[in-house]
């Protein structure tokens, strides 16, 4: 969705500098830990300073500007039918599901469980059809298979199951190989999905200031193959990071700018997103918060900080601790989606589905979020003011006493003026009654159920998953 | 493709000019009138309700095409014998005795003049001697009342009284709505009919003269 202007900032411009300055001092004063010899070699090689003794790489401010300035500011996350492209650093806000949760409140049964591969082709599905979601990240952990294969089927099954873009977590080097392997077959060929990738990567830091072997190497492969790739610290206030909210962006913004600088060096000119997960720490018990406000300002503060170098940022919103959709998951995600998206991130992960602190996943929760995001999507494209939204003329012509309903002029703006819920219940009272007293999460979950319930075929030609198959014997069936 | 499509389609799409223009062409062609009732203006009015019912039409939509096959109705109208084509019903509506709020009136109005009910509306602080003075004066089937405040909906007693002392009660229905009005309220107050919403409001209205 298109930004009218960016109407709200959770940072001053001089408190982005500072913040900015501060994580340039972490970078040069108390670097990265690297726990890979190997890598501390090439960034030797490359410029960078080592302290061979804890293993750390520390960047001088000429060396890390001049290794950032090769990160491109803007890039497509491409869909396979070119019709949900994602560009980033375009000005526009997208939103995602978010990934590898291990657990799912499943209504049919009303309670959770732990999510099977089949659910990682039910989301597919169900991305697939929500339009405000603009691409599908590899929603759960298939618990049905064996470790060496998760990759593999998971992006086969969510790549069958939806044409948008897929972005998913790699645990090592071999899945990245695997899926972009399979992700060339469906291309049809290597120069075909390297000039179009439709697959991208998530990887991610160890808060604070860590990169451990297995990220340098999805970094590594994931630049110099030409797959999109994101290294998103996800520092956590309180605990991983400072008791402030300051110290945990200065942290994360020297986190994130370290994963850019090192896929840029493996890679000059690699499409890497600057990530963010910021997130809290409930001090009273020590309960992991990703629902907090705080994580929603520091979100929308991680956008800022991006945008001080012109990155794509991969940011994060819509998440909360609540178990069920509820009270609480609405009011939480609302808030964190909207101040990020009001901030102007490129891409908000986590924003449809999640429940549990980002633990599990509903269904229902997905086409909920999905609707929350078409609200704030409404908020972004703002007030349209013109000779004709003013409607001076049609005023004129009702006059006073007289109403609009008939008016040219209704019928002409009605669709476009208005967001119209799918699941919001709007109807009066006596109608709610006669409908059975419907709800949102009702609503939600007959819709899961239309999308679901309807035998739907994969996307993949015949032809493509018998050669897929072949080549790849580790594929499993739903 | 029918031969009054461009009438069916200007019906749809609400354009009143177009389709009055196309009922008089097909009249001049010599086209059969109770064809062009059947085949031009009830065809589109089916497609209308069918994209209303799927969402694909919304009631500002619905309600210009419900009047432009009124408008293409007065050329028709008067090539039909007497009897072969009435009005569905007679209704006089208004908002009650003090109450000013009348959208959800003119909804109600402007759907059942759609659905081919013939109108009188007597607009807002219509005191219970208008409307039994109206009533008499049309002979109405139904008299519709509205009220949006609880603190007017006591004038809708009063007017079915006054109905009774009129010594027409027995001839026409009652029906009320409004934000504050309910089922209960109606029966206590011994109207016909209540609906919540004006789409419900042209169904009980058919329910109450027996019409399909």
């Amino acid at each position: 969705m298109p930004m009218r202007l960016p109407p709200y900032r959770s940072l001053s411009p001089e408190d982005v500098r500072k913040i900015d300055q501060t994580s340039r001092r972490i970078l040069e004063r108390v670097g990265i830990r690297i726990l890979e010899q190997n890598y501390l070699d090439i960034l030797k090689a490359a410029g960078a300073i080592i302290d061979q003794g804890d293993q750390k790489v520390r960047f001088e401010a000429a060396w890390l500007d001049e290794v950032l300035a090769r990160a491109p500011s803007q890039f497509v996350l491409y869909s396979r039918d070119g019709k949900n492209d994602v560009h980033l650093g375009e000005e526009m806000v997208h939103f995602a599901n978010g990934g590898r949760v291990f657990r799912i409140l499943d209504m049919g049964t009303g309670g959770y469980r732990l999510t099977m591969l089949r659910d990682v082709a039910h989301t597919a599905t169900l991305v697939n059809q929500l339009e405000n979601i603009s691409l599908y990240i590899i929603a759960c952990q298939a618990h049905d298979l064996k470790p060496q294969y998760y990759h593999l089927n998971d992006f086969y099954h969510a790549l069958n199951f939806t044409s948008k873009h897929v972005m998913g977590g790699c645990d090592d080097a071999e899945g990245v190989k695997q899926m972009w392997e399979l992700a060339q077959l469906i291309a049809g060929g290597e120069e075909e999905l390297r000039e179009k990738p439709f697959v991208s990567v998530i990887s991610n830091p160890i808060s604070p200031l860590t990169i451990d072997a297995n990220t340098l190497k999805i970094l590594n492969i994931c630049g110099t193959s030409g797959i999109p790739v994101t290294c998103a610290p996800a520092p956590i206030s309180g605990a991983t990071a400072p008791a402030t909210l300051a110290g945990t962006l200065c942290q994360m913004h020297a986190e994130a700018l370290a994963g850019v600088a090192i896929t840029q060096v493996c890679a000059p000119g690699a499409k890497v997103l600057y990530g963010a997960v910021p997130s809290t720490m409930d001090m009273r018990h020590m309960e992991y918060t990703m629902g907090s406000v705080e994580m929603a300002i520091m979100n929308g503060a991680a956008v800022q900080l991006a945008k001080l170098y012109d990155f794509p940022i991969y940011a994060s919103g819509g998440v909360t601790e609540a178990k069920r959709p509820d009270i609480q998951s609405g009011c939480e995600k609302t808030f964190s989606n909207l101040m990020v998206a009001m901030n102007g991130a490129d891409l908000i992960h986590l924003a449809a589905g999640m429940l549990d602190s980002g633990n599990s996943i509903s269904y229902e929760q997905y086409v909920i979020d999905n609707e929350i995001i078409g609200m704030i999507n409404r908020i972004l494209s703002g007030i349209s003011v013109n000779e004709s939204t003013l409607g001076f003329d049609v005023i004129e012509k009702v006059g006073p006493g007289g109403n609009y309903v008939m008016e040219d002029h209704t019928i002409e703006h009605m669709k476009e003026e208005f967001f119209y819920p799918d699941l919001g219940v709007r109807c009066n009272f006596d109608i709610w009654e006669e409908r059975g007293r419907p709800s949102m999460l009702s609503r939600a979950n007959d819709l899961v159920d239309e999308i679901l319930d309807d035998g739907r075929e994969g996307l993949l030609d015949t032809d493509l998953i018998l050669e897929i198959k072949k080549k790849f014997s580790g594929i499993q069936n739903l | 493709m029918s031969e009054f499509s461009s009438l069916t389609e200007a019906v749809i799409k609400g354009d009143i000019q177009t389709a009055v223009a196309e009922t008089q062409s097909a009249l001049d062609a010599g086209s059969n009138v109770q064809d062009i009732l059947d085949k031009g203006l009830i065809a589109a009015m089916d497609e209308v309700g069918e994209k209303f019912s799927t969402g694909q039409m919304f009631v500002p939509q619905m309600l210009r095409s419900a009047k432009t096959m009124q408008e293409c109705m007065k050329l028709i109208k008067a090539l039909f014998q007497e009897g072969q084509l009435s009005a569905k019903g007679k209704v006089v509506i208004g908002t009650v005795r003090q109450d000013l709020h009348d959208i959800g009136k003119n909804l109600v109005a402007m759907m059942m003049e759609g659905a081919g009910f013939s109108i009188t509306d007597l607009g807002v602080d219509v005191s219970p001697k208008d409307f039994t003075q109206k009533a008499q004066e049309v002979g109405a089937d139904i008299v519709a009342m509205s009220a949006l405040l609880s603190t007017t909906m006591p004038a809708m007693r009063e007017t079915i009284e006054a109905l009774q002392e009129a010594g027409i009660r027995d001839k026409v229905k009652v029906m009320i709505g409004g934000a504050p009005v309910t089922e209960n309220f109606a029966s206590e107050i011994k109207a016909d009919s209540y609906a919540p919403d004006a789409g419900s409001a042209v169904i009980a209205a058919k329910k109450l003269l027996g019409i399909t």
